[in-house]
């Protein structure tokens, strides 16, 4: 004889075991868009394009054999013939030849998660900000925040306010001791009451911050090359989809040089083909003369991004190095972002050796807290470059 | 609506156990749970186990389980059993009673399994619940420990589980400790006249490589918390109780299949049950193409040793034979042939499986071989402790057969290991014949 019972558990008793492993899920996501975001299928798409990104499945390993020629299998054929040599199953899909790629690897757990570029800046922009916002006599930029917003008596477990709680059980038990149904010398506990419970309240408030414009100046001379412009182009593009994100109203103004500097729209800014020579003051004059004319340093915080790849005719080096030093004064923060490995760039085939330096080491000197310089030499080195600038916790 | 009621349930239980009884039987008394389909799959999810602990992994086999459930990828098994002292099982309540009377008499061909198969010796059934119910119990507290947490017990599961396989393989035969193997060997060299012990290092630790990784792990770090070795020990632990199932899958799903359908023939099955109890059954114990079916399996080979040698040598032979031992002693030439099995491997070159053997004359001998290979543990590399250098260094070998391992997979199992170990971990093995360490 079997006992039998009918057994009733609500409680999912899986519940936080799938929610850990769904966190483990999302942390890897927010991982391989790190290596997602700077392929060429995502730059230049517009908001609602979606984008797929592979993500490693949290496997579990153990030691197993491979599949060689001495580690045979079993199967059972009934009623069919077999012999032997002859081949079964499908072929394996061949891999691709660069073998290091995530996920090539047979027997890899992958997801992959469709997602719009719009939620992928929320992934990636959650905690970075533009650095050293003042407050000007403009405000425009509006972000929104959660602020505190006083006590509540109910709310969520974890904005429980202990101290709140405390206050109103100590006052309860004092108007009781007057009110003489406690008696504090019998010993017994006074304990808590629902009543006393506080909560934290947040509610989120539109943020006035003050007015801001950034500069975008990338060098599209004839010495960037295909590769260069990508990285330079690659590092625009998240900056700008950054910035959409985060601030709902700011000036964007795009500046392209070569010998010469020409104020241009988006559009053109990302696609434009390069050509000529480098003279990069004229694409920092350009920034100053804008300035002059529609930004005045004391209403606007204004921030400055150089891209380009630091070749620059060498009779304009101290003219950009004292273009920066200028810009650097009316800027909150200024950035430099040199593309392009540094080596190569040495002693190229018509350099003269040491006239030749490139404009990272003359504007070593500049290097302060508000004049920052970056180095993109290949395009895993965008990200990291990107959390360094707007302070991401890494 | 189910087309059953407890009392009928009850009923159809009473005769099964008659039945059982006349078949010579003799089976743990059998805990029947009825639970909902998502019940259900949390009872897979977590190894059957009510009382298993808590982590990640089993988050999410729930979760696959349930999609492919959902997506009508897979069904739902009919049973499952535990091995316990009484054995455990549950009972969907979305099937029909067709599928509940086979269920119940199969479980009961497990449980006399479990109660009689020598490699069940050492399982203690009567505390194995209360046994897991005090892990999880235990990695509970160190999850909300504030001074460990969910993050640093993870940590250490994780690792333990890429190595939980690598435990010895010789269920009901007892570990000697250290103390003990090391008077064993002193004894021998005192009475050693052949001078094979002259070379032998008393001191040396293990004194024989130890393939309970785990527990030498857990017995000779001496930088590990208390928690982190009851951690270690807890895994080690459920893996001890489980390898004898992983040793006797063929033969016990085989055996519980030809006790349900010798039960169910006796029971006398009204019609309307009885087409339903054929098409289950007919399905349960099919031949799945190019694999092995190890109820199917099992089940034509205990029918083969009936037909020949009568039940009684089948009750005997459920007693004493492992997998290994069962299809190596009992899979003979006719049978493979019935079976038409074959094996093969991969071909490198033209990325294909090719055949290579059949079960012709004298292949078929190769054939049995190539799947004893493969049952059980056997499919699970062979890693021992070969030595603990004075510098805490762990010097892991694989014990190659030929078959080399996956090295990709080997890597990541290697820095799990070096996460558990405080000292440096050292790994060797061979890979196209030749040695590979890393």
């Amino acid at each position: 004889m079997s006992t039998f019972r009918e057994h009733k558990t609500i409680a999912d008793r899986a519940a936080s075991d799938r929610s850990r492993h769904r966190q483990k899920i999302e942390k890897a996501i927010k991982e391989s868009i790190r290596d997602v975001v700077a392929e060429e299928s995502i730059i230049g798409q517009s908001g609602n394009k979606k984008i797929r990104i592979p993500v490693k499945g949290i496997k579990e390993h153990r030691f197993v054999y491979g599949s060689n020629e001495k580690s045979k299998r079993v199967g059972s054929a009934q009623g069919k013939d077999v012999s032997k040599g002859q081949q079964i199953g499908h072929r394996r899909k061949q891999q691709p030849a660069d073998g290091d790629k995530a996920g090539d690897k047979p027997g890899e757990e992958m997801y992959e998660i469709e997602m719009s570029l719009e939620e992928l800046a929320g992934y990636l922009f959650s905690d970075l900000e533009l650095p050293e916002l003042e407050k000007k006599n403009f405000k425009f930029t509006t972000q929104e925040k959660m602020k505190r917003k006083g006590k509540r008596p109910y709310g969520i477990r974890p904005r429980l306010s202990k101290k709140e709680t405390i206050k109103h059980k100590i006052r309860r038990k004092k108007a009781a001791i007057k009110a003489g149904s406690y008696d504090p010398e019998s010993g017994d506990r006074f304990t808590f009451h629902e009543s006393d419970l506080r909560y934290k309240h947040i509610a989120p408030v539109l943020k006035e911050n003050t007015a801001a414009v950034v500069f975008f100046v990338m060098d599209v001379s004839g010495s960037m090359t295909k590769s260069r412009k990508y990285l330079a182009r690659s590092f625009f593009f998240l900056l700008y989809q950054f910035l959409n994100h985060k601030y709902s109203s700011i000036d964007v103004v795009f500046i392209s040089h070569t010998a010469d500097a020409n104020e241009v729209n988006e559009e053109q800014f990302f696609t434009q083909v390069p050509n000529g020579g480098t003279l990069v003051s004229t694409g920092l004059c350009k920034v100053e003369e804008i300035i002059e004319k529609r930004y005045h340093p004391n209403n606007w915080n204004i921030y400055t991004f150089y891209c380009g790849d630091g070749d620059n005719w060498a009779i304009d080096n101290e003219e950009a190095l004292g273009s920066f030093s200028r810009l650097k004064e009316y800027n909150q923060v200024m950035c430099y972002a040199e593309v392009g490995d540094r080596e190569a760039g040495y002693g190229n085939l018509f350099g003269n050796g040491s006239g030749e330096r490139k404009l990272w080491d003359w504007t070593r000197t500049a290097e302060d807290k508000k004049f920052k310089r970056i180095r993109i030499s290949k395009s895993a080195d965008i990200w990291p470059a990107f959390k360094r600038l707007f302070g991401g916790r890494e | 609506m189910s087309d059953w009621s407890m009392d009928e349930i009850q009923d159809w239980d009473r005769k099964i156990c008659v039945l059982g009884k006349s078949l010579n039987l003799d089976w743990y008394p059998i805990d029947y749970e009825i639970c909902d389909y998502k019940e259900m799959i949390g009872h897979m999810a977590y190894t059957g186990l009510p009382t298993h602990y808590r982590h990640w992994s089993y988050g999410k086999s729930f979760d696959r389980i349930q999609t492919e459930y959902n997506l009508g990828m897979s069904g739902l098994p009919y049973e499952m059993i535990i091995n316990s002292n009484p054995s455990i099982s549950y009972l969907m309540t979305e099937n029909p009673m067709a599928t509940h009377i086979l269920t119940m008499a199969h479980c009961v061909g497990h449980s006399d399994f479990f109660k009689n198969n020598r490699m069940f010796a050492e399982t203690e059934a009567d505390t194995v619940i209360d046994r897991f119910k005090s892990a999880g119990k235990r990695v509970k507290k160190y999850m909300e420990d504030p001074n460990i947490g969910v993050d640093a017990v993870e940590r250490i599961l994780d690792a333990c589980h890429s190595i939980r396989f690598q435990v010895p393989r010789t269920p009901g035969i007892k570990r000697r400790n250290h103390k003990d193997l090391k008077k064993y060997y002193t004894k021998l060299i005192q009475n050693d006249k052949t001078s094979k012990f002259d070379n032998f290092n008393i001191n040396q630790l293990p004194l024989e490589p130890d393939s309970n990784v785990l527990k030498f792990i857990s017995e000779n770090d001496r930088h590990l918390a208390e928690w982190e070795r009851d951690l270690i020990r807890i895994v080690e632990q459920e893996s001890l109780y489980f390898i004898p199932q992983a040793f006797t899958k063929i033969m016990n799903e085989g055996w519980a299949c030809m006790i349900h359908e010798k039960i169910v023939q006796a029971l006398g099955l009204p019609a309307k049950y009885h087409i339903s109890f054929m098409r289950l059954h007919n399905q349960v114990v099919r031949p799945h193409l190019g694999q092995i079916n190890p109820y199917h399996l099992g089940y034509k080979v205990f029918k083969h040793i009936e037909e020949k040698h009568g039940f009684d040598e089948c009750l005997r032979i459920r007693e004493v034979h492992n997998d290994e031992t069962f299809l190596k002693a009992y899979l003979d030439r006719e049978l493979c042939q019935e079976l038409n099995l074959f094996s093969f491997s991969f071909d490198k070159k033209a990325s294909v499986n090719r055949v290579a053997e059949i079960s012709d004359d004298p292949g078929w001998q190769t054939v049995r071989d190539d799947l004893i290979k493969n049952v059980g543990l056997n499919s699970v590399p062979v890693v021992l402790v070969k030595e603990l250098q004075k510098n805490g260094t762990l010097v892991l070998e694989h014990q190659h057969d030929g078959r080399d391992i996956e090295l990709s997979e080997a890597n990541k199992v290697f820095e799990f290991i070096n996460n558990l170990w405080s000292g440096d971990v050292k790994f060797t093995t061979v890979i196209e014949e030749e040695v590979w360490e890393f």
